[in-house]
């Protein structure tokens, strides 16, 4: 019933891959909304106690300077305290929004981040063509490091620093229980060269002080000590082990490798979570020693990884131009004894991203808007339900000599209190919230949500909470005393 | 008339429901002194209420004009009406339409808030409309906290508070028990009679329209029976 046309790719059976994802996704999404409804419900407390304080700071102002704004904004806030249960529920709403749309945004602005082009910092990356994941022999690392030191077509076009600006990352999957293979055994190393983990680590420019110390200390003895790792706080969390403790890791990628490993450091927080890194060597020379090892490997024959432990290579190139140049001398296959391709860092994740596209067309252009009207239709609601209630005491302010602006500013700005404050919150929260948790999604660096956030959160309450108040505020603006008189009477 | 503050002349008002045209208000030529205390009686939908809106400046004459001092508020846009009432015309509600979420003090002092009076100004004048309610020691209440009596004397104060030489009061006494009604018309009394206020009220109880100089009977938008010159013809 759901088998897909040969046209489209996809023969036979239908692939369920994606729709199970678009359905974690959405469960996902439901789950993050309710979460975010019991989060708002705790903060509704101290939403009202800031309005309290809000009310009561504008009260002192207003009469001590007698400023006739000022006046306006209490009767404002007191308007607020109407009908508290209204209220909370237009904070809810816009608290929701607000944080779910946050962490959405900081979702896209990491992937946009990851994919957009860095002329100044023009990182490429080499992975095998057809292999998934990509796998190359570690010979080819030196094949590849000629291309690009070497060969007379790269030119003027070089890496600036050499061989520092070039670095391989193999994946190196172990348990240290190899009978009871749980989430707390398992380790999971990049194997590298500790001497480019600084220059050639995306995430770790930003360190300053302890942290880059600490780690600079780390790498400096992960080259004297080729069994030495750091490993990120979580892991060691997750381990239960220290800084200073010893491992033993069965390899599970590398099947039939034990690894000795002494931690000496851990990763600055934030940074690479749940992952390891260890010395490249180490693991060139495990599998060396592998033919010797009589006991799992009694015919003496190579290891099966030997030939794919280079999953990935990364190099920086001066600018565009050298980077298409050494594109076509790797697409050329004069240093390539597999086929690999080249693309830039960005195209790359772009490239892997490519499969989650349409998910990701659907939140930013389907479900962001429908949530923002939505949301709108909540406040809206609530809204003129409360202008309806109050017709009447709009009338009376205009008999009062209350201008039809000022009731218009009236509606509005309590909507507006009650949206930036939300939004505030919110985004606060979710900023603060993902700060301090500092989880990581993939390669992409911790997840976090961007300080602009702060900003953001607030102008979308404000713009939800007047979109939604305007038609009410409007209505307000143009009652009718008489009518609203006569038809009290 | 030189003597009336309100003059209203060939006023008309009509209303349209779907297509037929209602006539609230037909011809009527009005005079109200200065000083003067006029009750305004009539079966309902005789046009009272109307009438008083039109001459408070809360709504616009289909034909004809009304002339408040030296304003013809008939010729005004909302805005300017809106300005004009601040100064000029105190309302007493029926149910006298406080704002629940603020105190009696905010209560009174709201109309002069749009006026370029400094904090002690205010402060002066909303004390002392306070003070003339009886009211003093009740400022910080908010409406909840009142009795009816006590809030229609808030809203007095309200209406008196920007010292306008109109007092307009719609059905001032028909949400209160005999004492707490005697009390307000007694205040309007004192307002007439001390500080000259004009004051207009919409009443179906004749009791409350004794308390006023003269009464003027509407009927089916039109005047019928004006006391003062019945008395007068009377006399004759």
């Amino acid at each position: 019933m759901f088998g897909m046309p040969p046209e489209m790719g996809m023969s036979g059976a239908f692939d369920t891959s994606m729709l199970q994802l678009t359905g974690y996704l959405f469960a996902g999404l439901v789950g993050l909304i309710f979460g975010a409804i019991l989060l708002g419900l705790f903060t509704l407390p101290a939403f009202f106690l800031i309005l309290w304080g809000a009310d009561k700071v504008t009260s002192a102002a207003a009469a001590a300077t007698g400023w006739f704004p000022l006046k306006v904004v209490l009767i404002m806030f007191r308007g607020l305290r109407r009908s508290p249960l209204r209220t909370s529920l237009t904070y809810l709403a816009i608290f929701v929004l607000t944080l779910v749309l946050c962490l959405i945004y900081a979702v896209l602005y990491m992937i946009g981040n990851a994919t957009s082009e860095k002329e100044a910092n023009f990182k490429a990356i080499v992975t095998h063509k057809t292999a998934i994941p990509s796998q190359m022999p570690a010979g080819y690392y030196d094949d590849f490091k000629r291309a690009c030191l070497e060969s007379k077509e790269m030119e003027g076009m070089r890496p600036v620093r050499g061989d520092k600006d070039i670095m391989s990352w193999s994946f190196v999957l172990g348990t240290t229980d190899k009978v009871n293979q749980r989430k707390d055994t398992m380790v999971f190393l990049f194997a590298l060269e500790p001497d480019k983990v600084l220059t050639m680590m995306d995430g770790l420019d930003d360190l300053t002080g302890d942290e880059l110390d600490l780690l600079k200390r780390g790498c400096d003895a992960m080259k004297v000590n080729d069994r030495a790792i750091v490993m990120s706080k979580s892991r060691l969390k997750l381990l239960n082990k220290r800084v200073g403790d010893r491992i033993k890791m069965h390899g599970l990628n590398y099947q039939n490798i034990l690894f000795e490993f002494t931690i000496i450091g851990e990763l600055p927080e934030g940074k690479y979570e749940g992952v390891s890194f260890m010395n490249k060597d180490y693991l060139i020379k495990q599998l060396e020693a592998y033919p010797r090892d009589k006991e799992n490997n009694p015919k003496g024959e190579a290891h099966p990884m030997l030939e794919k432990c280079i999953n990935l290579i990364w190099v920086k190139l001066p600018d565009k131009r050298a980077f298409e140049t050494l594109s076509g001398l790797v697409n050329s296959g004069k240093f390539g004894r597999v086929p690999i391709k080249l693309e830039t860092a960005s195209s790359g994740i772009g490239t892997w991203l490519g499969a989650f596209k349409d998910i990701f067309w659907g939140i930013k252009y389907i479900l962001v808007p429908a949530m923002i009207g939505i949301m709108s239709l909540v406040v809206a609601n609530a809204l003129s339900i409360s202008v309806r209630e109050r017709r009447t005491e709009m009338a009376v302010l205009k008999v009062l000599g209350f201008q039809p602006r000022h009731v218009l500013l009236l509606v509005l700005g309590e909507a507006l209190l009650v949206g930036v404050l939300g939004g505030g919150m919110s985004a606060i929260l979710a900023y603060g919230m993902l700060g301090s948790f500092k989880f990581q999604i993939m390669f992409f660096g911790a997840f976090f949500v961007p300080i602009n956030a702060l900003i953001y959160g607030p102008l979308l309450g404000a713009a939800v909470s007047f979109a939604g108040s305007i038609m009410p505020a409007l209505s307000a603006k143009d009652v009718k005393v008489a009518e609203v008189f006569a038809k009290v009477a | 008339m030189s003597g009336a503050l309100v003059q209203v002349r060939g006023l008309h008002k009509s209303f349209t429901r779907g297509t037929e045209p209602i006539h609230v208000l037909r011809d009527l030529t009005l005079d109200v002194g200065y000083g003067e205390f006029l009750a305004l009686m009539g079966p309902s939908g005789s046009g009272k209420t109307t009438l008083l809106n039109l001459i408070a400046g809360l709504d616009q004459p289909t034909q004809g004009s009304i002339t408040v001092g030296e304003n013809v508020i008939s010729e005004m846009s909302e805005s300017e009406l809106a300005r004009w009432r601040t100064r000029h015309v105190g309302f007493i509600f029926q149910f006298y339409y406080l704002l629940p979420v603020l105190t009696a003090y905010e209560n009174v002092e709201l109309p002069l808030l749009l006026l370029p009076l400094t904090k002690e100004q205010r402060r002066k004048q909303v004390e002392t409309a306070l003070d003339l309610v009886g009211l003093t020691d009740r400022m910080t209440h908010r409406p909840g906290q009142l009795s009816g009596g006590q809030q229609q004397r808030v809203g007095i104060a309200r209406a008196m508070v920007t010292d306008p030489e109109l007092i307009v009061a719609d059905e001032p006494t028909g949400d209160l028990d005999t004492k707490s009604a005697d009390a307000i018309l007694g205040l309007m009394e004192v307002l007439r009679a001390k500080l000259n206020k004009t004051i207009i009220m919409v009443t179906h109880d004749p009791k409350a329209a004794a308390r006023a100089q003269r009464t003027l009977h509407l009927e089916k938008g039109q005047l019928v029976l004006d006391t003062a010159l019945a008395v007068g013809a009377r006399g004759a």
